[in-house]
């Protein structure tokens, strides 16, 4: 009978021992392979990689990386979609003033507006932990990385606010109840940006002061100063408001004058530090390609896309049409220079010949394209040091602001603030950069444009488009002056002109001739220059030639299709239906007119 | 106690008392065909005593005066006979086709198949044995009403779908709850199917709201085999045969090939890509004395072979018994570089140290061996290497520029299909053990505490091979290792340790005798951990191969390592049942379960899951005297519970920074961020409340039998993986929205011939399934992409309110644009002027022509774009089921099983890709789009004819369109008719007389045949119907695109018992 007794007691023990395991914490389940932010944002060496997870987010698959560093920014009097003739494909209707709500190359949920979100989720995250645990005020390593995750967050709003006009503004990490955010007024972000860089500018050191601000792929101070400058002339500047009316801004506190203030002061900060150079022109860019990205030269800040990512010159590089020597890769070209940019250059300049491209690579050798197909030649595969063998992307760093655009914003400011004798100085600077060894034409230029406020105005219009051909400011620039639809409807005009070789374009001639120079790939052609004659050209026997026409004979008028809508009322992109599905009714776009 | 030992030991003293007056008898016992069967139950009624038969069928047993035998055996009728006097018994059992006695498993214990009140489906192992197959899922294919199981493709070891009731997540895995001798298991594919005593799906809440929080997609229960009480048995089972592709699909033959490239060159204005391939225009009558390759036959075409073996030796005492028993399955499969092997052991002891106390072990051992990298792969960054592309639309003859090796043009980028199966090579080994020990005590009479403990320990390594044709060594390594061999190592560790305690009482003594009361209460709580360790490692040399890689890794350069430890994963439950029936008439169960999961934050933890249930047995009642003649039995069953489900990664509640790899930044190789998937500290379970209505029946003396169902069941608070991009994640796991299903189940018997040298037996089961999305929380539909073709189709799945999951959404096809859709060709511009008011579907399929894909404008702006795309196509099948016939004449025994899916939608994405040029050049088509098919544009001349009057008339009778597209378009032409009807498995066998056998010393021995997926009728064009190959998300099912081509099989195999 005893064993009986035992199994009773065996078994009852046995229940009530489950049963009290029961009220202990048997159910909580710590994440193990995590860790605290509190030890994150108080260690500089983890800290840091808060900032590539920002950058992590920039180089997803459609984010900057696939999709707007391709289809921002076009098509301006500058830069333009290259097979922008399929008016009604969708890669064509992101940039002619058509853009359909459900485009499918952005309307998906991995699209540059959800990883443009994430990676401001990303750095709100990292702020608030840096502000709780990373003792800024005695650590500067830490108000480094603070200031960086500031710059980087405007860095995003910027191109958000740019590309959609009014967004969401989301500057604390999202909870359960800021899930869901309707578009908030563009001034509140802009006032709120301008603030964070004031204070991202105290937080980062200037160019090559510490070992991390000597490389271009992290935050140094010019950088927060010039973009603080970019914003605040697009805070001050027009744009189309979700009313439909294309206005400045009514607040008080982002008066014009305000805002020029800020740039002006920014961009002479900058200068004035010297711790930036212009570089030669093409220098610039064949520093980029060389991919050492050292801080102290023109460029401020690039996206820093691996080796193995990004898309710059993939997209908007020379074209190669199938794999040679210098690219495993058979791609570029697919946007390009306006047709008319070539021709707006004057034939010393020597932005001209980097900045437009007539040819491209075929078999390794180049063989010039058509006037209708131009590149962008600040980004050569033939520049890189290395020969490219993914697929996909080629690893070019995305150059985001260069020094030439923060001496031209203060060109800019000052000429508004203090008129344009005061503000010469700038403009000349990148005018004597442009033209070495061409001081007369120089002078002679700044004599003009020096003559009123207003010349001066219009030369810096100008002149930021020869400048920046490629890099893909232009339409923002358009939108902050009020200009886009005249400067579009100027184009339009201008490339009719070019094509009947009328006005400034009847000293062109009707072909153009061209051989392979004595190197076996490189291209000389005749004919492209003002003054340049068929009769010329035929001279020179070379053994080939093409006419040089913007419509082929079986291609429809290519200036119908540089817009579709009327540019000033489609100065933004609409939200893309996913996102308005996903948004809890929150979104919409109501008053922008969309499709 | 002491008063039920008393008792005992009186008992004992009687039998004592008694030997006097005993006598000895023998008997035989022998089923229908005179074979005598082991292990029969033989007992003396009134008394304890009791004895098997021997492995012979032969028994022995000691008797007093005219006693009275009870004669049972699991799957036939329970017999009682008077000795008399005699003292050598031949005993016929008669099979019992009802079943009624049947024990079923319905969780923590088991209970007769005639005392059920739930939805229970239930297969036994020996209708498992008559057709012997390589794993348990695949053992119930067709075979259970209500339980669909798809095999996703063809490769050995391909994800079998199991769905019972149609599932009522819409982003969450439907999968049911597997339960393998009371432990939960993830996977039933590595069991073998000889192992298997039984499987028992629950279906309704009634039957699953025992297992609670998990059982809401429905259970399977599968209790492998025991021991028995009795002399040493030995069975032996083998089995081998050769398999083969089961279908092919034609391609254009060399010369047409050709041609097509020709004027697909010209249509692309770039005549330069046929004349640098494939020579002059003139110079294309070479290509019709050349025989192209057989690419499908080089990869899928060779002669696989299937081994396998099963040895089983079981035997003991009362006291103790036991079974061991061992499986190997060696599975050379059809694709080049596939195969397949597996190993089980499984022990399993019992044990009665004292009459109230019963122990059991068990450990089940198996290790599983997959070579090969299969056709396509569920996680690959892209499709781009999905492998039956490359066999089917390589060119079938040798191209210089296109098929050397080196560089191959991105235009065209398709690799030679042997490169591509050797540059995407894999192999897996999975290991798994599952240790369980129980303990029963009987406390009291009537009362027992079993505690059972077990653990499940489960290590899968995966390795990768990326060669220099791969998509990932192009993209994803550093830029200096781009182009280079890579190898990912991945190894999974999962460890569950489970403890469960029940109670349970049986009221006998307390209830008058027409009361039946039985009380379980219990306790359970499971932790699972599981660590996932992956190592990449890029940049090889070029020579490099697999086996290379995987042995000599240092000669790479370490990309990531990369240890996770996931949250634990922890389950604690109470639960109670309790069962009542009053003369076996009128059936009451009750259950309650409450579960506590770690997978959600305090205050959400604990589910409570109640049910109940009751039936009727109708042919009991008095007023059915009348029918006893016909009707059996007939009872009526009633449920109506919930049940819950939790099945979501852990970790949802809180925020965590994680640190991943990274190769896109430079400067760094990881960062810190927070997850993708936003937390969410408001979890709580999914529940689905069931209600079922049952009908058990049995006519004609026990020859027809069946069961009947209707079932409707919601699911509410559904645990959906919301899409929430642009707040900052991508999504976040929510409790939203409300489906349901509801459905009708029939499963049937009929026993037609019963004669003694010929008997002949039927069973259908069909299973209706309406599957409904009542509410997504706040939204309307989204829309989801299966990917196969990166970004180019875009969405291809809706998920609409008031639709189900598997809608498919493309374009409505109108057939091409005839030379009469355009007012001419406009010579100045080169193109093709449409007509005012004819749809424009240039934006989606590029350039038109006379012989262009037409589609319907379906918004009415006369532009076919995104805007156009509609639903076309439904993944779900109207109905699905299986029907089967066995016979016996003499000594010969044949089984058929057919199962079939009616009104499924399929969407043929191969059928695209084989047809379409999107903006690859110089890629093969199949024979659908041949010459004369397609639409042609090519004058003999080998210019493209620009005259309406002159393409319309030679285009007259061709009748589809030409494949020359910007990009791949589905269409509704790509979505078929999946329907199909399947002769899965036919056995023939042959059973030596048990006289003949015994004198070879074997109690039986059968030798059979056995063809597997012998013929299946449909109207689908491709490869199989049953397929479902991108199964990333549960979003995207029916999609066959680069599935591994289903074969055939025959084995001849051979069934020895000693």
């Amino acid at each position: 009978m005893k064993t009986i007794n035992i199994y009773y007691i065996l078994g009852i023990t046995l229940l009530i021992s489950s049963i009290l395991c029961a009220c202990k914490d048997t159910l909580d389940a710590p994440t193990k392979s995590s860790m605290d932010e509190s030890v994150i944002f108080s260690t500089p060496s983890l800290a840091e990689g808060a900032i590539a997870g920002v950058i992590q987010s920039f180089a997803e698959t459609n984010s900057y990386r696939g999709r707007y560093l391709v289809f921002y920014g076009i098509n301006t009097d500058c830069e333009v979609y290259n097979s922008l003739r399929n008016v009604n494909d969708d890669k064509a209707r992101l940039s002619n003033y058509n853009t359909n709500v459900n485009n499918g190359q952005m309307n998906s949920d991995n699209n540059a507006w959800a990883k443009f979100y994430e990676g401001i989720e990303r750095a709100n995250m990292a702020i608030r932990g840096l502000r709780t645990y990373g003792d800024v005020e005695n650590k500067p390593e830490m108000a480094q990385i603070l200031g960086e995750m500031l710059t980087l967050r405007a860095v995003v709003y910027n191109d958000l606010l740019k590309a959609w006009g009014d967004v969401p503004a989301r500057f604390e990490p999202v909870n359960a109840e800021t899930v869901y955010l309707p578009r908030s007024d563009r001034d509140v972000i802009y006032k709120q940006l301008l603030a964070d860089l004031e204070e991202a500018s105290k937080l980062v050191a200037w160019p090559n002061a510490t070992t991390v601000t000597a490389s271009t792929e992290r935050v140094n101070k010019a950088f927060v100063k010039g973009l603080r400058a970019r914003l605040a002339l697009a805070a001050g500047g027009y744009s189309q408001r979700a009313d439909g009316s294309v206005r400045r801004s009514t607040d008080p506190e982002l008066a014009p004058e305000k805002m020029y203030e800020i740039a002006k002061k920014e961009c002479l900060d900058v200068i004035n530090s010297g711790t930036c150079k212009l570089q030669g022109f093409e220098e610039v860019f064949k520093t980029l390609c060389q991919e050492q990205s050292r801080a102290g030269l023109e460029s401020l800040w690039e996206i820093p896309f691996s080796e193995g990512r990004g898309r710059v010159i993939f997209d908007l590089g020379v074209r190669h049409t199938n794999v040679d020597q210098y690219t495993g890769q058979n791609r570029g070209g697919t946007n390009g220079p306006n047709p008319l940019m070539y021709y707006a250059y004057d034939a010393d300049d020597a932005r001209r010949d980097v900045t437009c491209v007539p040819y491209e690579w075929t078999d390794g050798i180049q063989v010039p394209t058509s006037l209708s197909r131009w590149c962008f030649g600040k980004y050569r595969y033939e520049w890189l040091p290395r020969r490219v063998t993914s697929t996909n992307d080629d690893g070019l760093n995305w150059l985001y602001m260069r020094y030439a655009d923060v001496v031209l914003m203060a060109a800019e400011a000052i000429n508004e603030l203090d008129g344009p004798a005061a503000a010469a100085p700038y403009l000349k600077m990148i005018r004597e950069r442009a033209f070495p060894g061409h001081n007369d034409k120089v002078t002679t230029f700044m004599q003009q444009a020096t003559t009123s406020k207003e010349a001066f105005f219009n030369a810096i219009v100008n002149e930021r488009a020869l400048e920046f051909t490629g890099e893909m400011l232009r339409k923002g620039d358009l939108i902050r002056w009020n200009l886009l639809g005249t400067k579009l409807q100027e184009a339009k005009s201008k490339l009719t002109q070019l094509q009947n070789r009328e006005g400034a374009y009847a000293d062109l001639p009707e072909k153009i001739y061209y051989k392979t120079a004595e190197d076996g790939e490189s291209v000389v052609i005749y004919g492209l220059n003002h003054g340049d004659t068929d009769a010329t050209g035929q001279s020179l026997g070379y053994p080939s030639n093409k006419t040089w026409t913007l419509n082929a004979e079986n291609e429809s008028p290519y200036w119908d299709a540089l817009f579709v809508r009327n540019p000033d009322e489609q100065q933004f992109w609409p939200i893309w239906q996913v996102f308005i599905d996903g948004s809890n009714g929150q979104l919409n776009n109501d008053g922008y007119n969309y499709q | 106690m002491k008063k039920s030992l008393l008792i005992f030991l009186l008992c004992g003293l009687c039998c004592t008392l008694g030997y006097a007056q005993e006598r000895q008898i023998q008997g035989t016992v022998t089923n229908g065909v005179n074979e005598t069967l082991p292990g029969v139950s033989i007992r003396v009624k009134g008394s304890q005593k009791g004895v098997s038969t021997d492995a012979n069928g032969l028994f022995h047993l000691s008797i007093q005066g005219n006693a009275v035998l009870i004669v049972s055996y699991l799957g036939y009728k329970t017999q009682e006979i008077a000795v008399g006097n005699q003292h050598t018994l031949t005993i016929r059992l008669e099979p019992d086709v009802t079943m009624l006695d049947e024990v079923v498993a319905i969780g923590y214990g088991t209970t007769r198949k005639k005392d059920l009140t739930g939805a229970v489906a239930s297969i036994s192992g020996e209708k498992l044995a008559a057709v012997p197959v390589a794993s348990a899922a695949e053992a119930i294919t067709g075979r259970l009403p209500g339980v669909q199981v798809t095999s996703t493709e063809g490769s050995p070891d391909a994800e079998m779908k199991i769905r019972v009731r149609g599932g009522g997540s819409i982003t969450g895995d439907n999968t049911p709850l597997f339960i393998v001798d009371g432990f939960p298991v993830p996977s039933i594919s590595d069991i073998a199917s000889a192992d298997i005593e039984s499987i028992d799906v629950l279906k309704d809440a009634s039957s699953t709201a025992i297992y609670g929080s998990r059982g809401a997609n429905g259970v399977i229960i599968i209790t492998t085999k025991s021991g028995k009480a009795g002399k040493f048995t030995l069975h032996y089972n083998t089995y081998g045969g050769p398999r083969k592709i089961a279908k092919k699909l034609d391609v254009l033959t060399p010369f047409d090939y050709a041609k097509w490239q020709y004027e697909r060159s010209l249509l692309d204005d770039k005549p330069e890509t046929y004349t640098d391939y494939f020579g002059n225009y003139q110079d294309m009558d070479l290509y019709n004395e050349v025989q192209g390759n057989d690419w499908q036959d080089q990869v899928f075409g060779r002669i696989g072979f299937t081994f396998n073996h099963n040895l089983s030796i079981s035997g003991g005492t009362e006291k103790t018994k036991y079974t061991v028993s061992h499986n190997y399955i060696s599975d050379k499969a059809i694709m080049q570089l596939s195969n397949f092997k597996r190993n089980n052991l499984t022990l399993k002891l019992n044990n009665k140290p004292h009459e109230r106390v019963t122990l059991d072990f068990s450990l089940r051992y198996s290790k599983t061996k997959v070579a090969g990298g299969g056709a396509n792969e569920q996680n690959e960054v892209s499709s781009a290497d999905s492998r039956l592309k490359y066999a089917m639309i390589y060119p079938p003859i040798p191209v210089s520029g296109l098929t050397d090796e080196g560089e191959t043009d991105e235009a065209f980028s398709l690799y030679n299909p042997l490169v591509a199966l050797t540059d995407n090579d894999r192999s897996q080994e999975r290991i798994t053990y599952n240790l369980n020990a129980s303990a029963a005590w009987e406390l009291i009479d009537h009362l027992q505490l079993k505690s059972e403990v077990g653990l499940d320990d489960y290590r899968n390594a995966d390795n990768r091979f990326y060669g220099t044709t791969t998509y990932y060594v192009r993209n994803i390594p550093a830029a200096e290792n781009q182009g280079y061999p890579a190898i990912v190592f991945t190894k999974l560790k999962r460890e569950s340790f489970r403890n469960t305690n029940t109670l349970a009482y049986d009221f006998k003594k307390h209830l008058p005798q027409d009361h039946h009361l039985q009380v379980l209460v219990g306790q359970e709580y499971i932790i699972t951990k599981q660590e996932t360790h992956t190592t990449a490692v890029h940049g090889f040399p070029k020579t490099f191969t697999f086996e290379h890689a995987t042995n000599l890794s240092a000669q790479g350069h370490a990309n990531s390592i990369e240890n996770y430890l996931s949250p634990d994963d922890k389950l604690l439950s109470f639960f109670g049942r309790a069962n009542y029936d009053f003369q076996s008439k009128y059936l009451l169960s009750a259950t309650f379960r409450a579960d506590g999961s770690s997978k959600f934050s305090k205050g959400n933890q604990w589910g409570y899951f109640p049910s109940v249930a009751g039936a009727w047995r109708i042919s009991a009642e008095p007023f059915m005297e009348n029918t006893h003649n016909w009707l059996d039995d007939l009872k009526l069953r009633a449920s109506y519970g919930t049940a819950g489900n939790n099945n979501i990664p852990p970790g949802q509640m809180t925020q965590t920074f994680d640190v991943k790899t990274t190769a896109w930044v430079n400067g760094f190789n990881s960062y810190w961020a927070a997850s993708k998937t936003m937390a969410n500290a408001d979890l709580k379970w999914e529940t689905t409340v069931t209600r079922n209505i049952g009908l058990d029946f049995s006519t004609l003396n026990s020859r027809l039998g069946g069961t009947l169902d209707l079932y409707y069941n919601s699911t509410k608070d559904l645990l959906i993986l919301f899409p929430i991009s642009g707040a900052g994640y991508d999504n976040q796991y929510r409790n939203m929205g409300e489906t349901q299903n509801k459905g009708i189940e029939l499963a049937l018997n009929w026993l037609a011939v019963t004669k003694e040298n010929f008997e002949l037996t039927f069973n259908a089961n069909i299973g209706i399934n309406r599957n409904k999305i009542v509410s997504m929380g706040q939204m309307d539909d989204f829309t989801a992409q299966s990917g196969w073709a990166s970004t180019e189709v875009g969405a291809d799945y809706l998920i609409a309110t008031g639709g189900s999951v598997g809608q498919m959404y493309g374009f409505k096809h109108a057939g091409r644009y005839e030379a009469t859709d355009f007012t001419g060709y406009d010579t100045a511009k080169g193109q093709w002027i449409l007509k005012d008011g004819v749809v424009d579907a240039s934006p989606t399929v590029g350039t038109l022509r006379p012989g262009t894909m037409k589609l319907v404008d379906t918004n009415k702006d006369h532009l076919v774009n995104e805007s156009d795309k509609t639903v076309i196509g439904n993944a779900n099948p109207l109905h699905t089921g299986g029907f089967g016939l066995s016979a016996r004449i003499y000594h010969f025994d044949l089984t058929a099983n057919f199962n079939w899916s009616y009104g499924n939608d399929i969407y043929n994405a191969n059928k695209v890709e084989y047809t379409t040029t999107s903006k690859y050049h110089s890629r093969n088509m199949i024979s659908l789009m041949a010459d004369g098919q397609r639409w042609t544009n090519l004058l003999p001349d080998g210019t493209i004819s620009n005259d309406p009057a002159q393409l319309q008339e030679m285009n007259a009778n061709t009748t589809l369109w030409s494949p020359y597209m910007k990009q791949f378009v589905l269409s509704d032409w790509a979505i078929e008719d999946g329907s199909f009807l399947r002769l899965n498995t036919l056995t023939v066998g042959y059973t030596l007389p048990t006289k003949l056998s015994r004198r070879i010393g074997m109690n039986r021995l059968r030798i059979y045949a056995s063809g597997y997926n012998v013929h299946t009728w449909t109207d689908y064009s491709g490869f199989d119907p049953e397929v479902s190959t991108r199964r990333k998300t549960p979003l995207t099912p029916g999609v066959d695109y680069s599935a591994y081509p289903k074969s055939r099989l025959l084995v001849f195999g051979l069934n020895v018992s000693f």
